[in-house]
């Protein structure tokens, strides 16, 4: 029988060798509870610059969030401290993977998280009971089914809460007393109902911004946070470099046999930038869609039609799907969107295929499939 | 810093001599104050050179005085009377900002303390100025120029690379932690080692071409013989140089140089005072060209620094309006590596996070004590991450974005981090002791501020309200900030009270005044000292000066009428006769006409003011209105685009002989305008005005007006346009004559169904302006007027036909760009 793997293996797991590797070379100081120190978990995220020692060889510790170095170094020190972390941003800034990056390389596990829905209840969040053994033995600790700010503050390890602003403000309320006595009381197991949290453990929230309102949260609940704002890439180069990465991961990942074209990515990076930023490189005032104009959506429209041109083309990058893939991505919210896409297509891709030729006039003659 | 600058070789450079110490510095970096102060101590000089330009000698006393109070500054200013830098002739001028860290100011308190000389070296600012090329140097052209030239050291690529490699985000990061906080634990031999090690790799990623342009050459050489003179004369030399120009002296002073052959100048070319400045302009961030940005942090910082020098921390740092000046204590102040400054960045940071969150709560944020203690905590830790023995400035900004910034970062949630900008910029304004040289006009603008009682030494804006018809002393303050105005100081600003020059809100009878002190304000006082010894003085002067150029009549009234706002009327009647010759010479009628209009407002002022009556001026505004009412009837002729400025030339004509004063002038007005009316061509609209203001005062205008319009209407394909032009005149002045004329709108009502459908169109402006002067109500009885004209009642005008909103948004749509469009070719004002 086929042996398949996971569809995305968690960091922990993906990037083994080298927390391994930071393990053994780590010589720092660490905060009790983790498993590595503040100076390894920036490596881990943010890269070496040389190799480090590994099994009698080395092993270079690959830069895995692009962008704002000093935020990350912020969030580290957070965690290490009394606070929460919140991570507030846009869609599609990386939230996740840089809460995903932190829990694994601090408390060896990025699993422990609660993903926050409008559905999501109080016990989704501390504790559930197995209703069988409830019955049978009475409200004991065998009985009870840790949720995940349970198991964090039993283990001493981080517990990450997903998308936290589209929980109802009740529910997310429940955070507040565990956040700042760090016990949490468990009524029905009498005198042995009191957690007290393991040092290590905290919290790592993210919150869309574009959710704001929907659940804003409690002034009383920020103040347990340390809040850190990711603003998506201000960089060109950068966001083309991040597609790539991303890209070459989704395809190893998923066994496509298929380079990374550059042009394209620097190609799209420089759409997805411009709508944005609402302005073009060559000065061209543009209407930005009302639609979330991401690197990861970014990421997603080049794997699209990276997948379409492995399975169904050439293995080489079509302009007209990619401009398909790219309608689907910003026709999402809003009729005008389109408009705003065409009329980018007729001014700036124009000019720059007037101006640049090559892949730019491909990408204006594309523009058929703007419908 | 070792390891950052590993692989980068520089060869150690060789002593030129045993007699000569060359200091490399950075304005303002409190590093280079605190080892250049060691420095002069264990190389115990003759002489200090001090790299700043030499014709600001005379000031080092001021500078050096104990009364004077940082920052400071020294003004230079040069008029190239000769036109070396072009035709223009132009002026120039900049600062040289001392902080109390600003290592060229340690040099200069340490030679006087030590009772030895100190001069600076470099070209007097004039021929720096000569020697550099235009747009580059200080002759970029760009905001505010300083003498400071840091940029040189952080514009290569090499200082990018470098910052790539030290993972910090800019260079103004790189230099905190690799000079100023390592500088402070290493010897001074080393800290100078690194500096030149430094200075010589960002040298070296200059070009030559750059290094002429800029004038470094020029200027180095310069500074070189002035150390070899002193060498000369047997003395040890001290200089302090910019790091980037250290090795290039260097070298220089390694050969005999030519001596530079100074430009020919006129006496009163090159002048330098010293004048107070703000940590508000002393902060790079502000775009205040170059030297540190935070000023306020570093100078805390420097204060910690020479308290645990003098070994007497337990007292606070002094830099003035808080209470956490906690002060590191013990240290030796002899030590090589500077043991007893360790600490004072953490204390400084601790001390900025108290006094963040203190603000912040008076302004209502919520910060907590525990969000101070978290934000400490946090900028430790990031220091310890980042490798650094203590928190700095970054450390500091990073723990308030975290722990004070609650939720995202936007213009609703930052309040922290503007109150921390504030703060470590500062807002201390220099001062400067007595007797330190300055133009008069200076010291008279100071004392008048003073004797008003206003606040001068603060960076905040002032607001204050006056009275002018109340209070004397009140219309002296007002009269005051007309003349700063008027002579563009830049210091006040007026944003309630009546507007007389341009006509606004002339009924009030109080004026407020918003003032703010900044060092913008002695250097445009210094630049107009030229025209008076008092501000006065100077107000007059100009004001004559711009009279005496002043060649047309509108220009000289308004120039009286500021002569009025700023108390200078006596002044002003030595004018009249100057006035009657512009006025014979201008033969432009709208000229004429607003300066009459301005004669006549002057002559109502002087009763609001109870000024006795001038019977000169209402001699002059009598002539200035014959000569309008002789230039009348060739104003027939104007062409259509001053249509509507002859329009409402006559009607302020109408107006003004309507006052009491000047009722005699009206009947030979009316014969003026009987006179136009006689000419042969009128043009239509001005026509249809003068005939509603002749119509005004006599009724039997009338059937005149009905014939002419009928003229119109019935006329030629060529001539039935301009009857738009006509009516629009005619309900500019009279716009009655519709309502008291029974047929009138009949005859209107005949020539738009005459007109051709594309005709219409191209009048339709022309009427919308006609019809725009009535009233609403007017409107609506015009309308129920012509409704009835056509058996239709004015009710049923207001039901339209439904427009399908398809149609209204593709009418909208329409409407947009083409308002666009006209926006873009520049038909329509933006």
């Amino acid at each position: 029988m086929e042996q398949r793997k996971e569809m995305k293996p968690p960091v922990e797991v993906r990037y083994a060798e080298e927390l391994a590797a930071l393990a053994a070379w780590d010589t720092g100081k660490k905060p009790i509870g983790w498993k590595l120190s503040p100076r390894a978990v920036r490596m881990f995220i943010l890269g070496s610059k040389t190799p480090i020692p590994w099994k009698d060889s080395e092993l270079k510790i690959q830069k895995k969030y692009l962008g704002n170095d000093p935020l990350v170094e912020r969030c580290i020190i957070t965690l290490a401290g009394n606070r929460g972390l919140m991570l507030v941003g846009e869609p599609g800034t990386a939230k996740t993977m840089l809460s995903e990056l932190l829990s694994a390389a601090i408390s060896g596990t990025s699993t422990n998280t609660i993903q926050g829905t409008a559905g999501t209840t109080e016990d989704m969040i501390k504790y559930s009971w197995n209703y069988a053994l409830l019955l049978a033995k009475g409200p004991v600790r065998e009985a009870l089914v840790p949720a995940p700010l349970y198991t964090g503050m039993e283990q001493g390890i981080l517990t990450r809460f997903e998308e936290i602003t589209r929980t109802p403000a009740e529910i997310q309320d429940s955070l507040i007393s565990v956040l700042s006595d760090k016990i949490l009381n468990v009524p029905e197991l009498g005198e042995e109902g009191l957690l007290f949290a393991k040092q290590g453990f905290n919290v790592i929230g993210t919150a869309n911004t574009r959710d704001k309102g929907v659940n804003e949260m409690s002034s009383a609940l920020k103040r347990r946070f340390n809040f850190e704002t990711v603003l998506p890439v201000r960089d060109v180069a950068l966001e083309k470099q991040i597609i790539i990465q991303e890209v070459k991961n989704l395809a190893q990942e998923n066994q496509i046999a298929m380079p990374v074209d550059e042009d394209v990515a620097e190609l799209l990076a420089s759409t997805y930038h411009e709508l944005r930023e609402g302005i073009s490189s060559m000065g061209h005032r543009i209407d930005r869609p009302s639609a979330v104009m991401s690197t990861a959506e970014a990421v997603s429209v080049y794997y699209q039609t990276m997948m379409t041109a492995y399975y169904y083309g050439d293995s080489h990058m079509n302009l007209g799907c990619l401009v398909q893939n790219l309608v689907g991505a910003v026709q999402k919210e809003h009729k005008d969107d389109m408009e705003k896409l065409r009329s980018y297509f007729q001014t700036v891709i124009q000019d720059k295929g007037g101006k640049e030729g090559g892949i730019w006039s491909q990408y204006y003659e594309a523009r058929k499939y703007l419908r | 810093m070792e390891s950052v600058l590993r692989g980068e070789k520089v060869p150690e450079i060789e002593k030129v001599s045993e007699s000569v110490y060359l200091f490399p510095v950075r304005h303002h970096s409190p590093v280079c104050g605190f080892h250049l102060k060691r420095a002069i101590a264990a190389f115990n000089p003759d002489v200090i050179l001090i790299e700043g330009p030499e014709n600001a000698d005379g000031l080092i006393p001021v500078l050096t005085d104990p009364e004077t109070r940082t920052p400071v500054a020294c003004y230079y200013a040069y008029r190239d009377s000769r036109g070396y830098l072009g035709e223009k002739k132009a002026a120039y001028r900049c600062y040289y900002p001392f902080l109390e860290c600003s290592p060229e100011l340690v040099a200069l308190r340490e030679a006087k303390a030590l009772g030895i000389p100190a001069s600076f070296m470099d070209l007097p600012y004039g021929e720096i100025l000569l020697g550099t090329v235009e747009g580059k140097g200080v002759r970029t052209g760009e905001g505010r120029q300083t003498y400071n030239d840091d940029y040189l050291l952080s514009r290569s690529r090499y200082v990018a690379l470098l910052c790539e490699k030290a993972e910090v985000r800019d260079f103004e990061e790189f230099w905190e932690r690799y000079f100023e906080q390592k500088g402070l634990r290493i010897s001074t031999e080393e800290f100078v080692r690194q500096m030149r090690t430094y200075c010589e790799l960002s040298r070296r990623y200059s070009s030559k071409e750059e290094l002429l342009e800029d004038g470094c050459l020029l200027r180095e050489r310069h500074m070189a013989n002035r150390i070899r003179k002193a060498l000369d004369e047997g003395k040890r030399v001290l200089a302090v140089t910019g790091g980037f120009h250290t090795s290039g002296i260097e070298k220089l002073l390694k050969e005999p140089q030519k001596a530079d052959v100074p430009h020919p100048m006129e006496a009163g070319d090159q002048e330098v005072y010293p004048m107070a400045y703000s940590m508000e302009e002393a902060d790079a961030l502000n775009g205040y060209a170059s030297g540190m940005q935070s000023p306020g942090f570093y100078d805390r910082v420097w204060r910690r620094l020479q308290a645990a020098e003098q070994g007497s921390g337990t007292g606070r740092c002094g830099a003035g309006g808080d209470d956490a000046g906690r002060c590191v204590t013990g240290g030796s102040g002899a030590d090589s590596c500077g043991a007893g400054s360790h600490g004072v960045y953490e204390e400084t940071v601790l001390e900025y996070l108290i006094m963040v969150g203190k603000k912040a709560r008076r302004q209502e944020e919520s910060v907590s004590s525990y969000d101070e203690i978290c934000a400490y905590t946090m900028a430790k830790g990031l220091a310890a991450l980042r490798g650094k023995a203590e928190p700095g400035l970054y450390e500091l900004r990073d723990s308030v974005r975290s722990s004070y910034v609650k939720g995202e970062v936007n213009l609703s949630t930052d309040a922290p981090l503007r109150i921390l900008r504030e703060l470590t910029t500062g807002d201390q304004v220099g001062v400067l002791c007595k007797g330190a040289p300055r133009p008069p006009l200076l010291t008279d603008f100071e004392e008048t501020c003073l004797a008003f009682g206003m606040k001068l030494h603060s960076a905040l804006e002032q607001e204050v309200t006056l009275e002018i018809f109340s209070k004397e002393k009140h219309l002296r303050m007002s009269r005051f900030f007309y003349q700063l105005d008027f002579l563009e100081i830049g210091f006040a600003r007026r944003t309630k009270g009546a507007d007389l020059v341009n006509r606004r809100d002339r009924s009030r009878i109080r004026e407020v005044w918003h003032y703010k002190w900044n060092s913008q304000v002695p250097a445009r006082l210094i630049d107009v000292s030229i025209r008076g010894g008092t501000v006065e003085e100077a107000v007059t002067n100009l004001l004559l000066k711009r009279f005496y150029e002043a060649n047309s009549c509108a220009e000289a009234a308004r120039l009286l009428l500021q002569g009025f706002q700023m108390g200078l009327w006596e002044e002003e009647k030595r004018l009249q006769r100057q006035f009657r010759e512009i006025l014979a010479g201008d033969g432009d009628f709208f000229s004429l006409s607003r300066g009459f209009s301005d004669l006549v407002m002057l002559s109502e002022l002087q009763a609001l003011y109870q000024i006795r009556e001038d019977k000169e001026l209402t001699e002059l505004t009598r002539s200035c209105f014959q000569k309008l009412l002789q230039m009348l009837p060739s104003m027939a002729g104007i062409a259509d685009r001053q249509m509507k400025q002859g329009m409402e030339c006559c009607l302020m004509l109408y107006r003004t002989t309507g006052r009491r004063t000047y009722v005699g002038l009206r009947e030979p007005l009316m014969e003026g305008f009987e006179r136009l009316l006689e000419q042969e061509q009128v043009q239509p609209g001005l026509q249809g005005a003068v005939m509603g203001l002749l119509y005004g005062q006599n009724r039997v205008y009338e059937k005149r007006i009905r014939e002419t319009a009928a003229g119109y209407i019935h006329g030629t394909r060529e001539m039935m346009p301009k009857s738009a032009a006509f009516l629009r005149g005619l309900f500019f002045t009279a716009r009655d004559y519709v309502f008291v004329s029974g047929d009138f709108l009949k005859l209107i009502d005949e020539l738009l169904d005459r007109l051709p459908d594309e005709t219409f169109l191209q009048l339709l402006p022309e009427l919308r302006m006609a019809f725009g002067y009535f009233t609403p109500l007017e409107t609506d009885r015009i309308a129920g007027q012509a409704a009835a004209l056509h058996g239709r009642n004015k009710s049923e005008l207001l039901r339209g036909e439904k427009v399908l909103p398809a149609v209204y948004s593709y009418g909208e749509r329409l409407d947009h760009m083409a308002g666009k469009q006209l926006l873009e070719s520049d038909v329509l004002p933006g």
